[in-house]
């Protein structure tokens, strides 16, 4: 039996999805029919979703199965899970309805068109977000570079696993991503070079323009950079947590921690502001007549 | 020859796949000396990924001069220049440290044959 306790958006909740999901992880595999229990949860943001989305699929991809108490729900919870999509994934309640929550996703692969629908009409395209079409698709872009990252480096078996919501008060928009793969530092130190790396250094390096681990002849590596730039000009916040690390990205600068829990996996969380004034996108544009090469 | 992007990507030049297919479509035609223009109108999104693939490896083999030359954007939308630009720069570095790079694929050849 898991117990699910509260889930909001703080790193302390997510510290505590990250312990369940190392305690299950440590299951024999002929321990993993796990049964979830809502009772202790009273309310359970869009990374707990995102989060408990995946921890069921990573149960039942090591043979294990997982069998939700529904009947445990809070009538709030249990009504947003019905209206973003996530009990009619896991088989129990009608299709999801086009309400004000934002749909629970489980992608196998990128595909660019439904990703890039689900972030310009499902998450942005709410009426919530005060920006023109021209910057909507601007912020799709940047954000699709974090499940680029997630399908390219993560190594994810199960797959990748989303879910947003908008904070009305705060003004704010958030999105999580989060893959159960072998995480960013991981991929960082399979290059020899970076091997000897520590999760600071290794995701330091991760951040940097021009670096990537894929060695294949082909200049990459502007994802991370391209998103952190974007987040820090646009008065957002983004949140990476990967194996034992932790990067924060917002007005106060760029901080990369050690954390004393391990998840091996990457969850990303996004947040933008609501209000097109906090945006500068403008500047960056070369001009027209300037040689692209 | 002019290329239709939108044809390609739709909506969203996002990823690597459909970059490699419009590189595949243009490098032969810019080695050979021909001019080519990308047409983008209708593509709205753009990630970084897909420039890669489609124009930053094109400096593999030409040169900056020559691409100025040869190779025509239009109807790209200021985002999509900003990113391609960054991807160019990008390109440009990663492809003129030649040696660098020799020294990288060496190194990951090794590796490969440890295993």
């Amino acid at each position: 039996m898991l117990c699910l306790d509260t889930i909001s958006d703080r790193p302390g909740h997510f510290d505590k999805l990250f312990r369940t999901c190392h305690a299950i992880a440590q299951l024999p595999e002929d321990c993993l029919d796990i049964t979830i229990d809502f009772h202790d949860c009273k309310f359970l943001g869009h990374t707990g979703v995102a989060f408990l989305g995946g921890l069921a699929h990573l149960i039942q991809a090591r043979g294990g199965q997982v069998n939700f108490n529904w009947d445990s729900l809070c009538p709030n919870i249990r009504m947003n899970l019905a209206q973003n999509g996530f009990l009619h994934h896991f088989g129990y309640g009608s299709s999801p309805w086009d309400g004000n929550s934002i749909p629970y996703r489980c992608d196998l692969q990128h595909d660019a068109t439904a990703l890039g629908d689900y972030l310009r009409y499902k998450w942005l395209g709410k009426g919530w977000v005060n920006i023109s079409s021209g910057l909507q698709a601007a912020i799709a872009g940047r954000v699709s570079e974090i499940y680029l990252n997630a399908f390219d480096h993560s190594q994810s078996e199960i797959g990748v696993f989303s879910c947003g919501q908008h904070y009305p008060s705060l003004g704010m928009l958030h999105l999580t991503v989060i893959d159960f793969g072998i995480g960013l530092p991981t991929s960082v130190r399979s290059l020899p070079q970076n091997a000897s790396f520590t999760t600071e250094e290794a995701l330091f390096w991760a951040f940097q323009s021009g670096n990537t681990t894929k060695q294949n002849d082909i200049s990459r590596g502007l994802g991370l950079n391209l998103l952190q730039e974007f987040v820090t000009k646009n008065h957002g916040n983004l949140m990476v947590f990967s194996s034992n690390g932790y990067v924060a990205i917002d007005d106060n600068g760029v901080r990369y921690e050690n954390k004393d829990i391990n998840f091996s996996g990457t969850l990303v969380n996004i947040a933008l502001r609501c209000d097109e004034q906090y945006y500068c996108l403008a500047s960056e544009v070369p001009p027209i007549e300037e040689p692209l090469f | 020859m002019s290329y239709k992007i939108y044809e390609i990507t739709g909506e969203y030049a996002t990823d690597a796949d459909s970059g490699q297919q419009v590189y595949d479509l243009i490098h032969a035609a810019l080695l050979a000396g021909n001019s080519v223009e990308l047409d983008f109108s209708g593509v709205n999104v753009f990630a970084s990924a897909f420039f890669n693939f489609a124009i930053g490896q094109l400096l593999k083999d030409l040169s900056p001069d020559k691409l100025n030359e040869l190779l025509k954007v239009v109807e790209l939308s200021s985002n999509g220049r900003s990113i391609l630009k960054r991807v160019i720069d990008n390109a440009k570095h990663y492809y003129s440290d030649a040696q660098y790079q020799k020294a990288v694929d060496t190194v990951m050849e090794e590796y490969a044959a440890s295993f």
